[in-house]
């Protein structure tokens, strides 16, 4: 199975150095335990260092003008990684897909939205129409499929609920940071990695009517009282939701009230059976 | 400074008689004229501190108060505003003839509204009303909360099961057919999801993850959260959480809408197959459901046992976590975990500020406490004034009868 890695280049979440962005690292480990488990090796470790009569190759690809830090990636557990060599404001859609449809590859992984350049995570989905690939995103755990070129992955969804997906390969998947913790780092894999630089195909974004300036935080909603209340007030809007119109039994005999409150669970979907 | 110079020359010039050929002054005369131009000229105008404080002062409270911002327009006190209020309540908005159309693609699992769906619809609102336009919904399931949401429109998408790419051939096929300005989704885990492809399939630019809107101008961060972004409102917006309020008007009239949607083939997803998820293991700021034990329950093993029963996450207040009855993981509070739960149920809590303050976002609160006057029964959706520790095993006879009786026929 070919896996290919998109990469972006990152910054450091409190730093803000460049650096690898962590759910690409984490979609490098699930990219080497799906192909351990291809190759019948359930811990999936020596999967990675192979060259080309494995069962299984991972390349990475960065479009931009330096691989920098992402030669941490190798560390990480990556054995080859492809810079496409653009300008610094170039658009990578281009170079990307004219990389990856030479090659044909069973999965591509992204992370969820990359960093660096408008952060908006529209890069997987353009790319994925660009090549002909049906897209799936924030996958945080991937399994062969039962037939042959299918996958079966889980969808992270809000409030830790996962949803099973069977897919048909190629696919393009956007990995969720609630996958797995990236490989450990070492040295020596980074060392040995590949590392090779390409010329990217140069396509300079049109100047749009966005303007940009330093960001500023916003302050959030909150619930809002009359301005000029009491502290008693405000105190009770941060507290208090729009309350319904609440129901109120006084004394009533345990099992009434069992009754009661089972019917209002069920009645407002909380409780299922 | 405001206050103006004075100049005697311009003064004294002023009181002179004109038409002699000595020059006269009437000062006399002069000198109301002079008075009344000074009590109308733009200088320094005496304060009534008494008649500030008059107008500051907030009618109705027990204590005299006095509201020095005025930011609220003086309500004047009576039966005027219950009437205006009784008359206004049931007035539906309707837009005949929109002049453009702003549509809203809410998540709304199983029909249901989200919290963030009812932030994106005021957004929407927001827009539409700039300009004349009409909100229409685009939803799965259409349900009923729609209309006080603020939704003039609703169109149907029928898409069965999980099928995104699908929903979204389908939004497409909308936006193409029916005059929208722009298209409004919420930046959640599925809304996000559509809104991308979306924006792939119609190649349009896509404003993701907005911070604020207005009519004129949106932003969002870009660069790693280092950029700000402006610009005015796009056709495809997806909106963050807690960015815009929700819509706090009248009701609108949500009609159908008659749209002959295209049939598509099906994708690449085999099948789908939700995993609810285990609420043992997740943890309290992800629940979805809470039971919360305080100072009023004493027996834990049979609230583990009907937390266990209920299929809930286990939850406490401070008293509880203090006593080392409870781990400190489990404290609901403002020193502890603020929930975003949809459903939480107090057992025995009388309800402090601050453990009021880690309820406050949740939707539904149910509560079991012996006395009528905490303030947690006042928050709840339904208070039941009772000894928690005879509630709990009636309860989990309740639920193990329940379930017997649908295991045996």
């Amino acid at each position: 199975m070919k896996i290919a890695i998109l990469f972006s280049a990152g910054r450091h979440a409190a730093s803000g150095r460049p650096a690898p962005v962590p759910v690409e690292l984490q979609a490098i480990r699930l990219a080497r335990e799906l192909i351990g488990q291809a190759a019948g090796d359930a811990a999936g470790d020596a999967a990675g260092d192979l060259s080309g009569d494995a069962p299984g190759v991972i390349t990475g690809f960065h479009a931009g003008p330096d691989a920098g830090p992402l030669k941490d990636a190798l560390g990480h557990g990556l054995s080859r990684l492809v810079q496409l060599s653009i300008g610094a404001q170039d658009d990578p859609l281009p170079s990307l897909a004219a990389a990856l449809g030479a090659e044909r590859f069973d999965l591509v992984l992204a992370g969820r939205s990359g960093q660096g350049g408008e952060d908006a995570g529209l890069l997987p989905y353009a790319l994925a129409r660009a090549l002909g690939l049906p897209i799936v995103a924030d996958a945080c755990a991937l399994a062969a499929g039962p037939q042959p070129g299918t996958l079966s992955l889980e969808q992270a969804l809000p409030r830790g609920a996962r949803r099973r997906l069977i897919l048909r390969l190629p696919a393009l998947i956007t990995v969720h940071p609630a996958a797995p913790a990236p490989l450990p780092f070492a040295f020596a894999a980074m060392r040995r990695g590949m590392l090779e630089t390409r010329e990217g195909v140069p396509a300079p974004r049109a100047a749009g009517e966005v303007e940009e300036r330093a960001y500023r935080a916003r302050p959030k909603l909150i619930a809002k009282s009359a301005a000029g209340a009491s502290a008693t007030e405000r105190l009770k809007a941060a507290t208090e939701a729009a309350s319904s119109g609440g129901r109120l039994l006084v004394d009533p005999s345990p099992e009434d009230a069992a009754r009661e409150i089972l019917a209002h669970l069920r009645q407002i979907g909380v409780l299922r059976h | 400074m405001s206050r103006l110079r004075r100049d005697p020359r311009m003064e004294r010039a002023a009181h002179r008689i004109a038409g002699t050929p000595r020059p006269r002054f009437d000062l006399a005369a002069a000198s109301a004229a002079t008075s009344a131009a000074t009590s109308a000229a733009p200088g320094r105008l005496r304060r009534d501190p008494r008649g500030e404080e008059r107008l500051a002062l907030v009618p109705g409270t027990p204590r005299r108060r006095l509201d020095r911002t005025q930011r609220v327009a003086l309500a004047p006190a009576g039966a005027v505003p219950a009437a205006a209020m009784a008359e206004t309540a049931p007035r539906l908005v309707v837009i005949a003839e929109p002049a453009y159309l702003v549509a809203v693609v809410p998540d709304a699992p199983g029909g249901r509204l989200t919290p963030h769906d009812r932030q994106v619809i005021g957004a929407a609102r927001l827009l539409a009303d700039a300009g004349g336009g009409a909100v229409l919904a685009l939803v799965e399931m259409p349900g009923e909360d729609l209309a006080a949401a603020g939704v003039d429109r609703v169109l149907g998408l029928p898409v069965a099961g999980y099928d995104p790419e699908a929903k979204a051939a389908l939004l497409h096929a909308v936006l193409d057919g029916l005059d929208i300005r722009h298209a409004l989704l919420p930046e959640s885990a599925d809304g996000a999801d559509l809104a991308r492809r979306l924006a792939a399939l119609t190649g349009e630019a896509l404003f993701a993850g907005a911070e604020s809107l207005t009519a004129k101008a949106i932003t969002r961060a870009a660069q790693g959260r280092r950029i700000e972004q402006r610009r005015a409102p796009p056709r495809l917006i997806t909106l963050a959480a807690d960015a815009s309020a929700p819509h706090g008007g009248a009701p609108h009239e949500a009609i159908p809408v008659v749209f002959a949607l295209p049939t598509l083939a099906p994708g690449a997803i085999l099948s789908a197959e939700f995993v609810p998820a285990d609420p043992a293991s997740v943890g309290l700021d992800e629940a979805d459901f809470v039971v919360s034990a305080g100072n009023g329950v004493h027996d834990f093993t049979a609230f583990r046992a009907l937390v266990a029963a209920l299929n809930a996450t286990p939850g406490a207040s401070r008293m509880v976590c203090d006593a080392g009855l409870m781990p400190r993981a489990a404290q609901v509070g403002a020193s502890g975990t603020v929930l975003d739960a949809r459903c939480y149920f107090a057992l025995g809590i009388a309800g402090a500020p601050q453990h009021l303050q880690g309820v406050a976002r949740c939707e539904h609160v149910v509560a079991v406490n012996t006395d009528l006057h905490a303030a947690m029964i006042e928050r709840a959706g339904l208070a039941i004034v009772a000894d928690a520790q005879k509630v709990m095993p009636a309860l989990i006879d309740a639920l193990t009868g329940a379930g017997a009786a649908e295991a045996q026929p």
